[in-house]
């Protein structure tokens, strides 16, 4: 009598035993971290050790120097100023380009291709990579930076645009369309209109972005308040840093709060 | 007061709907007046455009192939960054979510700190943490992860909490009328309710930390960004090229991935 027989007979009638996967995903998860933190070369140890050495650090940037807080406000006005022009430099590519990407209103299905792989590749391009392209090409200064913000956040803008257009109502589409509506009459009365209270909140949510990245677009020269911050922590001047850092991080929580309430407004 | 009437065209009374237009004026002197700070110069943007097409010229150059090596375990060592700071970032938002959501905080006192604590994580950008961590613990990944987790923490636990605050009520107080205590309500009835809602947090938190850490190199906190800034600097444009084309394979393949795996979570298995 083989080990076979023993199997019960009706086995195969039974419904499959239910399995529960998680267990060996959670396990293939944390093999791969400890590969990664392996391969990284990254030991807790020294992370230890770093510890103690870290709060002395932090507590170097104690007492901020504000003595030159008029130029840190000037640099922070330049670097908003920059982050405007990135997001109104993105507002008109993404007003143009997000029509075409849309799949309901798109003329032609080529033009709607070629759309959706330009706003790919705007979105795909980091924003500093283009800041040190466009600061070689035309030279230091706010002006690349803003190009670079615009540049990369008209992908995302095309991209919100493009589906919020996708979600508008077939009826309004076709109601203006029955009076024999053109292309940009379309976009103009049907798409706009529909989902100006959304592109409002991408257009804010955008330009929170590009404050935050305006500030650090100074570290490969498109100048702005990051510059100064990248100076005075080559320099070692925690005193400095910790007020730049300061500064910064007021304006960005001012207008966190700003665009929150005015997308409480306007929703 | 605007009410939404206003707010479409063509208005009823057959004008321009006047909150549009003084906001598209507001936005005009805006930019008129900030135009010398950013040092806006068409003269010179239109000048420079030949310089700009010349610099694009001079990246279409035979790519070096002997560099893809590097190239290769260099992009490895961002996606590694970036995997292992959205991970820790994952685990220290899930706590951090449960005490920022407004019903699932032990105490409103430590709901208000909670949100404040994560909007300030989250306040400073990825490079400007890396700057200071590099500072703190020296070159290499690790102040970068650890400037990506700190940052991703502050989105994270805000978007965690915000998907939180949504559940429906009924599960939670079905799991309550069986007795379940405080750390069971919050397990067993809201974070599998919340689960879709995090799968998708954390797809776009990895495409936002895969641009991120693809930069970090430019401060020496690891990466492909150290290489990237070194090829510009040095104008090794065979290189430039390469690099630039493996990030935005990179990128764009996991912004497909994302798509496609946030559209099967929100509409269901078969799309």
């Amino acid at each position: 009598m083989s080990i076979h027989d023993l199997r019960p007979v009706r086995s195969q009638d039974l419904p499959p035993k239910p399995h529960n996967p998680v267990p060996v995903w959670v396990m293939a998860t944390l093999a791969a971290l400890w590969l990664i933190l392996w391969d990284l070369e990254i030991s807790f140890e020294a992370l230890a050790y770093g510890v103690e050495d870290m709060g002395e650090y932090f507590s170097r940037y104690g007492q901020p120097d504000f003595s030159n807080l008029s130029r840190y406000l000037e640099l922070m006005g330049i670097t908003l100023a920059t982050a405007l022009w990135g997001t109104v430099f993105a507002l008109l590519v993404a007003f143009f380009l997000a029509p075409l990407a849309a799949r309901n209103f798109t003329p032609n299905p080529q033009a709607y291709r070629i759309a959706r792989e330009i706003l790919n590749f705007m979105r795909a391009m980091p924003d500093l990579l283009l800041a040190l392209i466009f600061v070689a090409a035309l030279g230091l200064g706010p002006l690349p930076g803003a190009l670079a913000l615009g540049v990369h956040t008209a992908g995302f803008l095309g991209k919100f645009f493009a589906e919020s257009l996708e979600r508008v109502d077939k009826g309004v589409c076709e109601g203006v369309a029955s009076t024999g509506a053109n292309f940009p009459q379309m976009i103009m009365y049907a798409g706009w209109p529909s989902i100006l209270r959304e592109a409002m909140g991408y257009v804010l949510y955008i330009l929170d972005r590009n404050v935050r990245m305006a500030s650090v677009l100074g570290l490969v020269g498109a100048g702005g308040i990051g510059l100064a911050l990248h100076d005075t922590l080559r320099l070692f001047d925690y005193g400095q840093s910790a007020a730049l850092i300061l500064v910064i991080l007021a304006t960005i929580l001012i207008i966190d709060y700003a665009s929150a309430w005015l997308r409480g407004r306007l929703g | 007061m605007t009410t939404v009437s206003t707010w479409r065209w063509p208005t009823p009374s057959g004008w321009l709907p006047l909150p549009l237009v003084g906001g598209v004026l507001v936005l005009i002197c805006a930019l008129w007046l900030t135009a010398p700070m950013v040092e806006v110069d068409f003269v010179r943007l239109i000048g420079s455009l030949g310089k700009m097409t010349a610099f694009a010229g001079q990246m279409f150059v035979a790519p070096d192939w002997n560099y893809v090596p590097q190239l290769l375990a260099k992009m490895l060592e961002t996606i590694e960054m970036t995997i292992l700071g959205t991970a820790i970032a994952i685990v220290l938002s899930l706590p951090m979510g449960i005490l920022a959501a407004r019903n699932a905080t032990p105490h409103i006192v430590v709901y208000r700190v909670t949100r404040d604590a994560l909007s300030l994580m989250r306040a400073l950008p990825e490079l400007v943490w890396a700057l200071v961590f590099v500072s703190a613990v020296g070159l290499g990944p690790l102040p970068g992860v650890m400037a990506l987790a700190f940052v991703t923490v502050g989105f994270m636990g805000k978007f965690f909490a915000e998907s939180i605050e949504v559940v429906d009520q009924k599960a939670v107080e079905g799991v309550r009328a069986h007795g379940a205590g405080w750390l069971q309500v919050r397990l067993f009835a809201m974070l599998p309710q919340a689960l879709p809602d995090f799968v998708g947090t954390v797809m776009y938190i990895l495409d936002h930390n895969l641009r991120a850490a693809a930069i970090l190199g430019l401060v020496g906190a690891g990466g492909i960004g150290y290489d990237l800034v070194m090829s510009m600097r040095l104008f090794q444009y065979d290189r430039l090229l390469l690099i630039a084309l493996a990030i935005y394979l990179v990128v764009t393949l996991l912004d497909r991935a994302s798509d496609r795996l946030r559209s099967r979570i929100i509409h269901g298995r078969q799309a």
